[in-house]
């Protein structure tokens, strides 16, 4: 959709591209690296949130396909002794598999009653990774002892992925090929489906989209790339949790992307990115840091109802105002009583 | 196994389920009338606790002067939050999420460094117990049992035969049709985001002398709130009633045969199993 103003999709890959190598560059601490492979593996989680959410759903239990990727993942390694490379492969495969059947069940409401049912279903795969099969999935003590990533085998040598600095950019390969694929899939016409279904699913079923197909397509590959950041998670913290997997993260995901702006692909990128730094800062405030943050996330929701992506257009608007006064009045919806 | 035994099982998990119904009410008559669903719901029940942890067990009110105190103060609270930020969300779901997050996290963090983060113990406004047809019951589960009872008949009342309920329904069903037959819908909804609040706050005030108060305590009853009016339909009053009458029935007798985190599961499973056949929950119309 290059019609639609704002970044061009292959200028904005290009920056994100850039700024992702230029972390090691700038740092080696391994505190600032660790932080930067969480907000790239959170973009990866917002990024395929947002692509579920541009036919206009929120999915609540996107987080907890990143929880089977992760369990997945760690028993294929541990248990059945696979490989890392071939798990990595596989475990997201695992996960959007499952997720074919709860899309089914989920996708046949919309609205507030699929933010609902996709909250119990949330709960309940929390509560299974938490009480089921306590021999594999580890209970409430967790499952641990899982192995960082092997080395990868190569022609002359093998790169080992102990270091932080190789965890970074393994999850810097994994985000490019994610941020790819997504950013691709909203400026093709498989973008303008989704758009139409968020707008008026009932007309783009009447043009011949098989809307609930499509919605359950949409979900399974989102799926997907939760359960591909799953993977990267279970194998660099060597430890899983169900709450890992539970509400919290879950709702951190969404403000991510809703203040960032759920209604464009950037939308995610700016709030993932501006929101883990602001809360790097926060935590200068010590006791009165969710205090902040939760005052914070109101003043910019009611501000910038648009998300903080609606910045740019909108000082551009108040600009353009300015120099032409009567520019925003020859619009019909603002003349009508 | 007796039946005795399972009724008595029953009994205990209505004595809470009752509760969760009050909570579960507000859920639900706020996102009937502004399409909102407040995720700081549970923050508000935790108000109610501290209201009747002060007036109660600090200065020594009497207990039902606190509740008829905590509805009033809880009430007025959703007033102010309706007026101050949600009219400004009426129907935008999206957006009403994050700022009730905001708000939760706020109410919460103001709890926390107001109250301090410790469990405070109210104490018990009566004792004893008491024997029907073979059943024992405590005096204070009967007093939460028959208060949230008296309640949810008043709010029957009010919405079903007062003019002003009656404008509230209205709003419900289809606001701009209210507002043309002259109800005030500013009026409707900040009145309306109030009454939800103060059944939260009564629901707080009730179980503040069962549990301790702590600022946290609001999330355990909004999660069962979200369950019941997912079983009941969103934004149905007697969904709710009958959603949370079988979360208690389920959660009283099951946790005869199981563990809790099992009835927990079971409790989610059915959920489930409920929206298999019927998506929108019991009540839930399209």
């Amino acid at each position: 959709m290059s019609r639609r103003p704002g970044l061009s999709p292959a200028l904005g890959f290009g920056l994100l591209a850039v700024a992702g190598v230029a972390v090691p560059i700038l740092t080696r601490d391994s505190y600032y690296l660790d932080v930067a492979t969480t907000m790239l593996m959170n973009l990866v989680l917002t990024l395929s949130l947002r692509f579920e959410m541009s036919t206009g759903q929120l999915n609540m239990a996107h987080i907890s396909f990143m929880g089977i990727g992760a369990y997945a993942s760690a028993l294929l390694v541990t248990r059945a002794g696979w490989s890392f490379w071939a798990s990595l492969a596989v475990a997201p495969l695992v996960a959007s598999l499952v997720a074919v059947p709860i899309g089914r069940i989920a996708l046949r409401v919309s609205g507030p009653y699929y933010f609902l049912i996709t909250f119990a279903f949330l709960e309940v795969l929390r509560l299974f990774f938490n009480n089921a099969f306590v021999d594999y999935l580890g209970g409430p003590s967790g499952l641990v002892e899982i192995p960082r990533p092997h080395p990868l085998p190569l022609t002359g040598g093998a790169i080992g992925f102990t270091s932080k600095l190789a965890q970074y950019w393994l999850m810097y390969a994994l985000f490019l090929v994610a941020a790819a694929v997504l950013i691709r899939l909203e400026y093709s016409r498989f973008g303008l489906v989704a758009s139409a279904i968020r707008q008026r699913d009932l007309l783009a079923e009447t043009l011949g989209v098989s809307v609930t197909r499509y919605k359950l397509g949409v979900f399974v590959l989102g799926s997907f790339f939760a359960g591909l950041a799953g993977v990267f998670f279970a194998h660099s913290h060597q430890v899983l949790h169900s709450s890992d997997f539970g509400l919290e993260p879950m709702v951190l995901l969404v403000v991510f992307t809703v203040i960032g702006g759920a209604q464009s692909v950037w939308g995610p990128v700016v709030g993932t990115l501006v929101l883990s730094v602001t809360s790097e800062f926060l935590r200068e405030l010590h006791h009165y840091e969710i205090l902040v943050y939760g005052a914070v996330l109101m003043v910019v929701m009611l501000v910038f109802p648009e998300g903080l992506v609606s910045l740019p257009g909108r000082i551009a608007h108040a600009l353009a105002r300015r120099r032409r006064p009567n520019a925003g009045t020859t619009v019909g919806a603002r003349v009508a009583p | 196994m007796s039946i005795e035994l399972l009724i008595q099982a029953a009994l205990n998990g209505f004595g809470l389920a009752v509760v969760y119904i009050l909570v579960a009410l507000g859920l639900t008559l706020i996102f009937s009338i502004l399409d909102i669903i407040n995720f700081a719901h549970g923050e508000f029940y935790m108000l109610g606790g501290f209201v009747t942890y002060y007036a109660f067990a600090v200065f020594g009110v009497n207990y039902f002067l606190t509740l008829v105190l905590a509805v009033l103060v809880v009430g007025a609270a959703g007033v102010l939050a309706e007026r101050v930020v949600f009219r400004h969300l009426r129907g935008k779901t999206l957006n009403a999420f994050i700022v009730s997050l905001g708000l939760l996290w706020v109410l919460q963090a103001s709890a926390q460094l107001s109250f301090g983060v410790l469990d405070k113990s109210v104490g018990s406004a009566v004792s004893g117990i008491v024997r029907v047809f073979g059943l024992i019951i405590s005096r204070e589960r009967l007093v939460v049992i028959v208060t949230a009872c008296v309640l949810m008949a008043a709010l029957y009342v009010f919405l079903k035969f007062t003019r002003t309920g009656q404008a509230m329904r209205a709003v419900a069903q289809d606001p701009d049709a209210a507002a043309l037959q002259g109800v005030n819908i500013e009026a409707v909804s900040a009145l309306g985001f109030g009454v939800g609040c103060a059944l939260a706050g009564a629901a707080g005030a009730l179980l503040a002398p069962v549990f301790a108060v702590s600022p946290t305590m609001g999330a355990l009853p909004v999660v069962k709130a979200f369950i019941i009016i997912i079983v009941g339909g969103m934004g149905s009053l007697p969904g709710a009633v009958l959603g949370g009458l079988l979360l208690g029935a389920v959660e009283g007798i099951g946790t005869l045969f199981m563990t809790s985190a099992a009835v927990n599961m079971l409790g989610f499973l059915i959920v489930i199993a409920i929206l298999l056949v019927r998506p929108r929950g019991l009540f839930g119309v399209a």
